[in-house]
């Protein structure tokens, strides 16, 4: 017998377009903790380990976003289907905001924002600033795309996973985790957005309790991105998992471990702090 | 003749030697390690049947402050760990410790002197302060079979191989599919004549991703020891990932049991033989096996499966529940483990002279897995709930470890006499463990296993979470749980 863990989907308009997402886990001490996830990603596709693991723990709500009206899109758009969603599900209290990836830049913004509203914030593989390396990965995914090659969503995968990661599996299965990704007009604007960002002055005024979290082995949002954050946002630690980009898939447990423990205890570490890696 | 210590540990496997270790390392010399066994190693020095290996891949499955950059395979033979472990007992100082053949007999808790007083087949010790370190694997579980007495052949339990039987071209009889049957299953068919598996049920089985280490690899481990350290620290959160599965979670166990699923249906054609190996209950509930050799051992054509227990044997052959009859010239009971109801339980006696394993007839249960209400100044290592199916139970060992050195420090800070455990925080944790337990697939998988005591249907065997959050809650001694008598000073 499975263990069918109970879950509420709820779904609230914002700025005329649906935004969907999910409920679970119990309410007790801990915040609730939201979840927002990154580009061409899904609940299911970068929270499908956290999600269900953390509802053994505490509330647990995630969204997944909704492509705005209109031809490009802002960071504006996306903060503001979270911020939607907090008000609705958690109108009264704090939450712990997460972020990854173009999520984590997301969960930024939404705290410099929303103040106290957000009591701590985890940014997983995020950035402050877009650089000349990311640039030119866009680049060659852009000409990717307008060539409509087939091999776009495997460069994608050879940019998110770590050489160690991909070396436990077989080119077929990396080919076969490429064939997963699915292209559309909403990733293309949510690509061109990654080529726009710019949270510098949002990141001063970020009061949460603030995790950072980088990947060693990150060539799509190297670690030096999440070291910035780090640096720029007051109350920060900062913590590194030896994974690529894809660290959700790659090191789902060890990020569970992080996220579990700054879930339960923000302040166990003062600001500033480097947490050492557990050594098993 | 009495030896008095401050420190008593008994068992010299990975978790006796795991405390000494640490002791010795913190400064402590004031401690003296009894071993029933002639030799360090534990399980590992008790199982030396053919095959025998770890389902834990080797750079984990060793102590992380004693890295060994030797290794052979990911998977090593169990000789290997053997050695291993015998070399730390040598490079750590801790063989003049150890006094061997000494078997723990009787326990008892002198309340007049505050101190543990521990009969033995080599003479009575008085310690201060009990640790065991008796393992999960210590006895082997021989089920009671109707007219064994009456067998012809040869008989013995896979943790006490009898070498001296010639093997080859027997008619051999393998009991159980477990974690030990699987594998000598392999190594019997390559033997036997004929051979017969009696299976209660069958095991779910993924492969094992095995190879050998290059000696440039072994070279490069030895110059750059943070090559190991990464190592194990893939494999662990590797490890940590399956959690998942042990959680029940859909897509994790479905994920899971494609894997087990195609691994059967690539070596097993035989739609009849498919069936029989076809588990009846949820991959995980009992230990996930790891073999690439059983399944082509199984459909050997020497192979015949009997898809049921082991009813009786009469004179030259062993009788299945089925009804189906084997004439057999040796009879191998891979069958397991007394880990539910640990024999060292029935040795030991509390403040109120009760068994420890009378105090448990509801099943095993300790404060943070380590400490029990009425048996004061004992510690556990390797006890109720820290058992894992999913990693190494070296890094729970070393966790339990740390916890004591914390202990000792404060008995230590405190000048305290006598510690014990307080019995409303000891029902605090087990309702912890019962509440993480439910709907895990140990407890809602549909099987019989050796992690779940039957008298209660309590999970008794397994810490039913990560391994990493048993060191987050029990890697260091909790002061709190506890009430203590310290020494007056006119004492």
């Amino acid at each position: 017998m499975l263990d069918t863990q109970p879950f509420r989907e709820g779904e609230i308009t914002v700025n005329g377009v649906t935004v969907r997402y999910r409920v679970a886990g119990p309410d007790n001490a801990r915040v609730p903790l939201v979840l927002i996830h990154g580009t061409a990603g899904s609940i299911d596709g970068h929270y499908g380990y956290i999600f269900p693991m953390m509802a053994y723990r505490q509330r647990v709500i995630a969204l997944d976003w909704s492509e705005p009206k209109g031809d490009t899109l802002e960071l504006s758009d996306l903060v503001a289907q979270v911020r939607a969603v907090i008000e609705t599900e958690v109108p009264e209290g704090t939450v712990t905001l997460m972020g990854y990836s173009l999520g984590a830049v997301v969960a930024a913004q939404a705290a410099s924002e929303m103040g106290a509203k957000i009591a701590n914030l985890i940014l997983v593989a995020g950035w402050l600033k877009t650089d000349v390396h990311q640039q030119m990965r866009n680049h060659v995914w852009r000409a990717l795309r307008d060539q409509n090659s087939p091999l776009i969503t495997e460069y994608m995968t050879f940019c998110a996973f770590s050489p160690a990661f991909m070396n436990m599996k077989t080119l077929d299965d990396m080919i076969a985790a490429a064939e997963m990704l699915k292209m559309s007009p909403f990733v293309d604007k949510q690509m061109d957005l990654n080529t726009r960002i710019d949270i510098t002055a949002a990141c001063e005024t970020i009061t949460a309790k603030t995790l950072v979290m980088g990947g060693t082995y990150d060539m799509m949002v190297p670690k030096h991105h999440s070291k910035q954050l780090f640096g720029a946002i007051e109350d920060a630690r900062y913590a590194e998992i030896p994974a690529g980009h894809a660290v959700v898939h790659e090191r789902a447990a060890e990020l569970f471990h992080y996220v579990d423990r700054f879930s339960a205890k923000p302040d166990a570490y003062p600001a500033g702090t480097i947490i050492p890696a557990q050594k098993p | 003749m009495t030896t008095n210590t401050p420190i008593l540990i008994i068992g010299a496997g990975f978790a006796g030697l795991g405390m000494a270790i640490q002791l010795k390392r913190t400064g402590r010399e004031d401690f003296v390690l009894i071993e029933r066994a002639n030799d360090v190693g534990g399980t590992w020095r008790d199982n030396h049947y053919p095959g025998i290996a770890c389902d834990v891949p080797s750079h984990l499955y060793s102590y992380s402050y004693l890295p060994n950059p030797d290794w052979t395979r990911v998977f090593s033979p169990g000789g290997e760990i053997q050695s291993y472990i015998r070399t730390c007992a040598e490079d750590e100082g801790i063989l003049p410790h150890i006094h061997f053949n000494t078997d723990m007999l009787e326990s008892r808790w002198d309340a007049e002197a505050n101190e543990w007083v521990v009969e033995t087949s080599n003479g009575t010790y008085r310690a201060k302060i009990l640790i065991t370190g008796t393992g999960h694997l210590a006895d082997g579980h021989m089920p009671k079979i109707d007219g064994l007495d009456s067998f012809k052949g040869e008989v013995f339990h896979s943790a006490d191989w009898d070498h001296s039987v010639d093997l080859n071209g027997k008619r051999i009889g393998v009991i159980g599919s477990g974690a030990s049957a699987i594998q000598i299953i392999p190594e019997m068919q390559k033997r036997a004549s004929e051979m017969v598996v009696f299976q209660r049920s069958a095991p779910y089985m993924v492969p094992r991703w095995d190879r050998e280490y290059t000696a440039g690899e072994r070279r490069m481990c030895r110059r750059d020891p943070s090559v190991i350290e990464d190592m194990r620290s893939e494999i662990f959160w590797a490890g940590e990932f399956n959690f998942a599965q042990r959680r029940n979670i859909p897509r994790f166990l479905e994920e899971a049991k494609t894997l087990a699923v195609s691994h059967r249906e690539t070596h097993i054609k035989d739609p009849e033989l498919l069936k029989k190996l076809t588990p009846d209950y949820e991959i995980g509930c009992k230990r996930l096996l790891i073999s690439n050799t059983y399944y082509p051992a199984i459909a050997a054509e020497n192979t015949t499966l009997e898809a049921s227990a082991l009813a009786r044997v009469d004179g030259t052959k062993a009788i299945g529940a089925s009804g189906e009859a084997y004439e057999l010239d040796v009879l191998i009971f891979a069958t397991g483990f007394e880990a539910v109801r640990p024999p060292f339980a029935a040795r030991i006696f509390g403040a109120e002279g009760i068994s420890l394993d009378a105090h448990w007839d509801k099943g095993m249960q300790a404060y943070d897995s380590i400490a029990v209400h009425g048996y004061p100044n004992l510690f556990i290592i390797n006890g109720p709930n820290t058992g894992l199916g999913h990693n190494s139970v070296v890094y729970i060992i070393e966790a339990q470890v740390d916890y004591i050195l914390g202990a000792l420090d404060h008995i230590e800070a405190q000048n305290v006499s006598v510690i014990e455990v307080k019995p409303e925080a000891e029902e605090a944790y087990m309702d912890k463990i019962d509440v993480m337990s439910q709907g895990t697939v140990w407890l809602a998988g549909g099987c019989k296993s050796w992690y779940v005591d039957e008298r209660s249907g309590r999970l008794t065997l397994i810490w039913p979470d990560f391994a990493h959050s048993f060191r987050d809650e029990n890697g260091s001694f909790h002061p709190a749980g506890y009430t203590t008598q310290s020494l007056t000073a006119a004492e």
